[in-house]
């Protein structure tokens, strides 16, 4: 917090409960993550000019068709009745929010121009004047986005919004004195509220929803966004013009279509034979033949870790020795190279780059099996058996990356390792009833980060009493609890790095690949991948 | 027994089917590991969370409970919603039936063309090279994977020579095209969508239908054969009938009866079973819903797929019995 001194202390609860259920999003489908941020987050903010993708001097082209290809459809078209990344990326080439990220993480403004905190659980944001509504024609106002925020966080209203958990803490908005204002109340002190609208809170036209039924919401789009939705064909396809009347440039983009395969080769089949210009997930075995065709691959590290945990409170894995044992005992960059074909990056602890919190001096544990026979020949676990679980089709070749680390551990010559194959359902059901003692004792798992700071990784995975934590370790938990209660932005980094060291050290996990998001993109169209998973056709524009 | 008799009879097996299918789906929850609870809900949710989940779903009910539930809704025509996406399961399989169908229909109209006439050309020059040419083929044909068969018509044909689509359903307009619209618009003189709906049909029924047009070709030669040797063949050749007469009036029509327990058997599998073409072709017919079910545990999807899918083979079966008697009439008489 920047300017945060005087606000009341955050209880470490409320920050949990708060900045928890926010991450959460990013792991429904194990495919999804979500808006990143960084947990410097400025407790007022005045952003006029929103960043716009590049134009050209003499304006967008006539003519410029785009197809996207995606895993699934979106399940629906109300902005506010999902918690899956295919839908979000359907609503936000059409609905607008009143906060955004710029692809380098920055919070920006969208449809609110400032945005300030009043007092603790109190905040006020200033609302754009001129923006329009495509199927009316009408001009957002503050009551528009009230009745958004009470939609969303307020069962009454409306319907319960799987949303609500995103704007965790927020539990209401009415408009302000002046009119042009909207004040948004939370319960506590609610640091990451700016956060929270930065990822959600579609803006929607109070009158529109009104006068129609659910299901007529579920299957229109009234935005205010860069295209207007014009034909919607259950799982099969959404049809978007671009919207003359914009409040920033008009896009690039002339007509977006936006359409799904769930097979990944039949998306790289499309997109090589030129039926789509931009899809997703183009598994390792397609790239060279993407790349052969009039199309190219555009990898981007994502939010998500990928790691084995292995369960501290059992032996071997209580050994510290041992566990770093593991990690010596396995070529990460082999791993990375043969099973991703290069798509993704070696981790060292918990935390991504360049997320708040993160420890440049954790590096990846280099490939020493030497050390690692030394280490567990020190530890006394010396002739000992261990059994690898690990999801089928979760994570991205999750189980060949499974098999290369027990192939490696099994290779030291004092340890053996097998994999077991699990289906995800069953792992999680063991991992997360809130008991340690059930469940297996060395698994292969990813954790997707919303946040952008590390605590949201280390809290849940990693403390005393994470949902789904696998190591317990007091002086880990003191840090952690300390900087979840610090003011001081310097301070609670500097608290956050220590833990990320300390976790290098002790090695709870065998730290694995950062997952990349891999897309395939026609050589026809101008665009570079984000971190957060998002798909902005604004942002699209003719190769030159 | 009365044609009437016939059917009621029919139809009350075809429930009774239909029950034990929903029975058996509600038994396998039992041994099937885990819980859809760990699929809705987010990895780090609480327990109260769970709980939550697991009660608005029903979850947390004995299963005996949840199974009287089911067959009541079901009863009332209700086959239920589906799990956190919240859609009735109704919708999306009866949108996803439509789609299995007509590949299922076009890839048998593509096996009985090429099947039939190829059989009857076998077996009618026996042992000559044209014999050798149809067996061959058909042996070729049989012995292919399908999925393999499909994914090389794509890279050929769609990928590297651009002739059909790669994947997916016709579509103008942003609206689906399916064959009763592409019909509708032939009939006013459009020919637009009917030659973008062959267009995306034909190598999904190609690949579907090659595996059967080998079998039905075996089976059409192989009961031609037979058939020709029979003596009441040289009677109608005595009598001084036409060959083409004796051939394709008396010959094809008795070797059809087991040409069509197969073609219907096929018809039946195919609706609830080209999972695999399906997959190719990314077509959001029966079999994708099914998988997807399965993957995700969508227990309430899995039913409502594998209630149309048993239905639809009592349906065909019922049909085929009924074709049966049509052409052979002493099989009503039993």
């Amino acid at each position: 917090m920047t300017d945060s001194s005087n606000q009341p202390t955050a209880s470490r609860r409320k920050f949990l409960t708060a900045a928890g259920s926010t991450a959460v999003t990013a792991l429904v489908a194990g495919c999804s993550s979500n808006s990143d941020s960084n947990s410097t987050e400025a407790a007022t903010g005045t952003s006029p000019e929103a960043t716009t993708s590049e134009q050209t001097e003499s304006g967008p082209p006539e003519e410029f068709q785009v197809t996207i290809t995606q895993g699934t459809m979106p399940t629906t078209l109300d902005p506010h009745d999902h918690r899956d990344i295919p839908t979000d990326i359907t609503m936000l080439q059409s609905y607008e929010g009143l906060l955004s990220r710029t692809a380098e993480g920055e919070i920006t403004a969208m449809l609110a121009t400032d945005w300030e905190r009043v007092e603790a659980g109190h905040v006020r944001f200033s609302i754009r004047e001129g923006p329009t509504f495509h199927k009316t024609g009408n001009e957002v106002t503050p009551e528009d986005v009230a009745y958004t925020i009470n939609r969303i966080v307020d069962d009454s209203v409306g319907f319960t919004s799987p949303q609500s958990g995103q704007l965790a803490g927020v539990t209401g908005a009415e408009v302000a004195d002046d009119g042009r204002a909207v004040d948004v109340y939370s319960d506590g002190f609610n640091p990451i509220v700016f956060s929270e609208f930065a990822i959600y809170c579609d803006v929607v036209e109070k009158a529109w929803v009104k006068d129609h039924e659910k299901s007529y919401v579920a299957q229109n789009m009234n935005g205010t966004g860069p295209f207007e939705q014009t034909e919607y064909a259950q799982n099969q396809s959404v049809e978007f013009e671009r919207y003359d009347d914009y409040w920033r440039e008009p896009a690039d983009v002339s007509h977006l279509t936006i359409e799904s395969a769930s097979d990944s080769g039949v998306r790289v089949n499309q997109l090589v034979a030129g039926e789509t210009d931009l899809v997703v997930n183009v598994p390792p075995e397609s790239f060279s033949r993407v790349e052969d065709s009039e199309a190219s691959v555009e990898a981007v590290g994502s939010t998500r870790v990928i790691y084995n945990a292995m369960k501290a409170t059992v032996e071997p894995f209580s050994s510290p020795k041992f566990r770093r044992a593991m990690n010596y005992a396995i070529d990460l960059e082999a791993i990375i190279d043969s099973a991703l074909q290069g798509a993704g990056g070696q981790t060292g602890q918990p935390t991504l780059e360049p997320f708040f919190g993160y420890n440049d001096e954790a590096d990846p544990y280099p490939h020493d099996p030497d050390e690692a026979e030394r280490l567990v020949e020190e530890s006394g676990h010396a002739g000992v058996s261990i059994e690898l679980h690990t999801p089928v089709g979760r994570y991205l070749k999750d189980l060949q990356i499974a098999r290369l680390v027990a192939n490696m551990i099994d290779e030291l010559p004092n340890v053996s390792c097998e994999v077991n194959q699990r289906t995800f359902s069953t792992l999680a059901g063991e991992l997360t009833d809130s008991d340690i003692t059930t469940g297996p004792d060395f698994y292969l798992i990813g954790w997707g980060n919303a946040t952008f700071d590390a605590s949201q990784t280390i809290n849940p995975t990693l403390t005393s009493d994470g949902s789904l934590t696998s190591w317990k370790n007091d002086e880990l938990d003191q840090l952690i609890e300390d900087a979840n209660s610090t003011t001081d932005t310097d301070e609670r980094e500097q608290l956050l790095r220590e833990a990320n060291q300390l976790c290098h050290d002790e090695a709870p996990w065998i730290f694995l690949n950062r997952q990349y998001s891999v897309y395939g993109t026609s050589d026809r169209i101008e665009w570079a991948a984000r971190n957060d998973e998002r798909i902005d056709a604004y942002a699209i524009s003719p190769a030159q | 027994m009365g044609y009437a008799r016939f059917l009621a009879k029919r139809g009350l097996q075809g429930v009774f089917v239909v029950w034990a299918v929903v029975t058996v789906v509600f038994a396998l929850r039992y041994i099937t590991p885990g819980s859809p609870v760990a699929f809705i809900a987010p990895l780090d949710a609480g327990p109260e969370l769970r709980q939550a989940i697991a009660e608005s779903y029903g979850l947390n009910q004995p299963l005996y409970v949840q199974y009287g539930q089911y067959l009541w809704d079901l009863a009332r025509l209700d086959m239920g919603q589906s799990y956190a996406r919240g859609t009735s399961v109704s919708a999306e399989v009866f949108a996803a039936l439509p789609v299995s169908l007509e590949l299922a229909v076009a890839s048998t109209v593509v096996a009985i063309i090429i099947s039939i006439p190829l059989g009857v050309v076998s077996a009618v020059n026996h042992r000559q090279p044209s014999d050798y040419v149809a067996t061959s083929l058909s042996l070729v044909g049989i012995s292919t994977p399908n999925f393999w068969l499909g994914v090389m018509l794509v890279l050929l044909l769609s990928v590297q020579f651009n002739v059909f689509p790669t994947s997916g359903l016709a579509e103008i307009d942003g609206q689906t095209v399916m064959f009763v619209d592409a019909l509708r618009h032939l009939l006013q003189g459009e020919t637009r969508w009917m030659v973008e709906w062959l267009a995306h049909i034909t190598l999904p029924a190609v690949t579907l239908g090659t595996y059967f047009t080998a079998l039905v070709t075996r089976l059409t030669r192989s009961g031609m054969l037979e058939e020709l040797g029979e003596s009441y063949v040289t009677a109608l050749r005595a009598k001084g009938l036409p060959e083409a007469l004796v051939r394709y009036r008396h010959v094809l029509k008795n070797t059809l009866i087991p040409v069509i327990t197969v073609l219907g058997l096929q018809l039946g599998t195919l609706v609830g079973g080209a999972v695999i073409t399906e997959r190719v072709f990314d077509l959001p017919g029966l079999g994708s819903l099914l998988i997807d079910a399965i993957n995700q545990q969508q227990w309430m999807i899995l039913q409502g797929c594998l209630i149309v899918v048993s239905a639809g083979f009592v349906i065909v079966n019922t049909t085929v019995d009924a074709l049966y008697a049509y052409v052979s009439p002493e099989v009503s008489a039993e």
